[in-house]
């Protein structure tokens, strides 16, 4: 396969402006990443500021729901709340051995933004977050810890106010500094090596989800679950698995209200192959080639493209696109709080709801994984709303 | 009329070139017919005619608003090769340079794309978002249809890049004088000096000088450091979108403008050719 592409995905669809720079990114990142000292500083921060290994828990409650061993993969216990930690240290450290003095990302559920600025604060480097008016105005508590943290927190107020028009931002930032700055790239899309990067970074949870399963179970799992839209912790955790054809992989996408048009972020089911934001990939589109924002009440999958790994295990079949609903998920959200005294993200409460409306896809004896991606804390305005009126 | 035929006669008049660059379809498709007509009757020597794209990653706010604005007026590709057309049709003979991200060539197929535009009377296309390394399909489907593929240069350009770039230029080169995207700016950077000197150390094909030129000096800067042209968008925009009621009001303003910038080419020109140490 060539360079930078899975299968005829990915590629570097940038600016001329931008080419430079992103050839100096991957030049770094084969020349520090697998230096032993770079390891040790990575793994080192990973246990000792992030708390990994996070724990693989046996969640037996709900198992009697879903009628099989349902394990979750505690990423909601990495600090900060959410898997993204993993990959903002990894290119923090890769930044600081760039040279760079400063970071810049963007952020739609605030997640990314806020691992962003603890990483950078640890590397002693400056952070601007940007992020949507309308993300900021629904995940405030994270738009305050960011602040708190010392970044600095630009509004985006272009198209719809949304991830999409963030990530465009922040290339075009990107473009007028990239000497000093370096495009902490939240998940696995964008111009290589961004998407093979942010796997690489993030594929600590698949390693961990092995050994653990290896010693509670004695053998690997029927299936792992996860949630995305960019797919940076799926990829996380399928890595180790992808060569195991006998595993099986779910992809579980923001199906939004519902999959009528305008309603959704289900890319794999309502978008085609297309270029958006530097990579060719799945993205929900008009017939003439327009981008189409997406719709779904979890900010951080509300994104119109799959990265170009994601959308190339789909394709092939590797990896089972699904979705699920805005109103499932509220209610997965539920499941979780009063079977195991968990509040999940909404995000990561998508793969919930796929497993609690899916159940006749696994065996009774069958082990199954979900990637627990996040907390909910930073839903809870959001959810209690829903649940009880404002 | 083909660029190169173009340039030769700029030569022979001993001018630099002018390129104005619209999004076609801002606020509606009347005033960019007008437009274009306005810019090409008061100096403009190519029209570099954008097609909207909702995701302009490499302009600046004044062009992405144009292009918000533009598509939620319904404008498609396909009412941008009829603008085209109609312009032919009118007797506008000036080189036309389509603009386009991406991904609208690549959902309607790059050789129908190409051979759409081309049969309407386009020459050339820019694809901002489309380094040289991804380009051998629009290259060699550009061969098919005898429509030239034109390549951006920037300062961080590095130099085997240059070569790479400089060797495969068809038409003309497109140097981004600034490390940013598309905008009028107060003043011009000095790299964009450097820039085109860079360039010239590797190709004859000329080469016209955009991003952030929005004023007279600003041309002649560029051009009398050995650039053929310059290439000016935002400013144009920045005029009428002060007035979107009735823009067609602010054409004498970018009548004005145009015939500024022009003049700056071919001050810069003459400049040039008046330097000693030019060769």
């Amino acid at each position: 396969m060539k360079k930078g592409r899975f299968g005829k995905y990915g590629g570097q669809y940038v600016n001329e402006n931008l080419i430079p720079v992103l050839i100096e990114l991957e030049e770094a990142f084969e020349r520090y990443y697998p230096t032993p000292e770079f390891q040790e500083e990575f793994k080192g921060l990973l246990r000792d500021y992030g708390g990994r290994p996070t724990p693989l828990y046996y969640a037996k409650n709900f198992s009697k729901l879903v009628k099989c061993k349902v394990y979750l993969k505690r990423e909601d216990l990495l600090c900060g709340g959410s898997h993204k930690l993993n990959n903002a240290l990894g290119q923090a450290l890769l930044a600081k051995k760039m040279g760079k003095s400063r970071l810049i990302t963007e952020t739609a559920a605030g997640q990314h933004g806020l691992a962003t600025v603890m990483a950078g604060n640890i590397c002693g480097l400056e952070t601007e977050i940007f992020m949507g008016v309308k993300d900021m105005e629904r995940q405030a508590s994270n738009v305050k810890r960011m602040k708190l943290l010392g970044a600095k927190v630009t509004p985006v107020k272009s198209g719809t106010g949304v991830l999409k028009d963030t990530v465009s931002d922040t290339l075009r930032e990107w473009t007028t500094c990239s000497r000093t700055t370096y495009y902490l790239m939240g998940s696995t899309v964008g111009p290589h090596p961004f998407p093979e990067i942010v796997a690489t970074f993030q594929s600590v949870i698949g390693m961990e989800i092995k050994e653990q399963i290896l010693e509670k179970e004695g053998r690997l799992p029927d299936a792992i679950l996860a949630c995305g839209s960019g797919g940076s912790n799926a990829l996380g955790a399928f890595r180790s698995f992808i060569d195991n054809k006998g595993i099986r992989l779910y992809f579980v996408e923001g199906g939004g209200e519902s999959l009528s048009a305008d309603n959704s972020a289900a890319a794999f089911q309502l978008g085609k192959p297309g270029i958006l934001q530097g990579a060719l990939m799945q993205v929900l589109q008009d017939e003439h080639g327009q981008i189409k924002p997406s719709k779904t009440r979890a900010a951080g999958l509300n994104y119109p493209g799959r990265g170009p790994e994601i959308s190339y295990l789909c394709e092939i079949g590797r990896v089972k696109a699904c979705y699920a609903f805005d109103e499932e998920v509220f209610e997965a959200v539920k499941v979780m709080c009063r079977t195991e005294g968990l509040i999940p993200a909404l995000e990561t409460a998508h793969v919930i709801a796929y497993v609690l409306n899916h159940k006749e896809e696994f065996d009774k004896d069958e082990v199954i994984v979900l990637n627990y991606s996040g907390r909910g804390d930073k839903d809870l305005e959001t959810i209690t709303r829903y649940f009880y009126g404002s | 009329m083909d660029l190169e035929e173009k340039f030769w006669e700029l030569r022979e008049r001993r001018e630099g070139a002018h390129m104005p660059h619209v999004y076609y379809g801002d606020p509606n498709e009347e005033f960019s017919l007008k437009l274009i007509r306005t810019l090409v009757e008061n100096g403009a020597d190519f029209i570099e005619f954008g097609f909207p794209f909702s995701d302009p990653t490499a302009d600046g706010p004044t062009f992405q608003a144009a292009c918000e604005r533009a598509l939620k007026k319904g404008m498609t590709p396909a009412k941008c090769i009829q603008g085209i057309k109609k312009l032919r049709r009118s007797g506008l003979e000036v080189p036309l340079v389509v603009t386009t991200y991406y991904n609208i060539p690549y959902v309607t197929g790059i050789g129908t794309f190409l051979s759409e535009i081309k049969k309407v009377g386009a020459q050339a296309i820019i694809v901002p978002d489309l380094p040289v390394e991804e380009a051998d399909v629009l290259l060699n489907e550009g061969k098919k249809w005898g429509v030239h593929v034109i390549f951006q240069a920037a300062p961080t350009t590095t130099e085997d890049r240059l070569k790479k770039i400089a060797g495969i230029a068809s038409g003309f080169l497109y140097v981004i004088g600034v490390e940013g995207v598309t905008g009028a700016r107060e003043s011009l950077a000095d790299s964009t000096l450097k820039l085109v000197n860079r360039v010239r150390k590797y190709t004859d094909v000329p080469v016209l000088a955009g991003f952030g030129i929005s004023r007279r000096e600003h041309a002649a800067a560029v051009v009398s450091a050995g650039a053929d042209g310059a290439i000016a968008g935002s400013a144009y925009a920045e005029i009428y979108e002060k007035n979107l009621k009735n823009p067609e009001e602010t054409l004498p303003e970018i009548a004005q403008l145009v015939k500024q910038i022009k003049r700056g080419c071919v001050e810069g020109y003459r400049q040039r050719l008046g330097n000693p140490y030019d060769h």
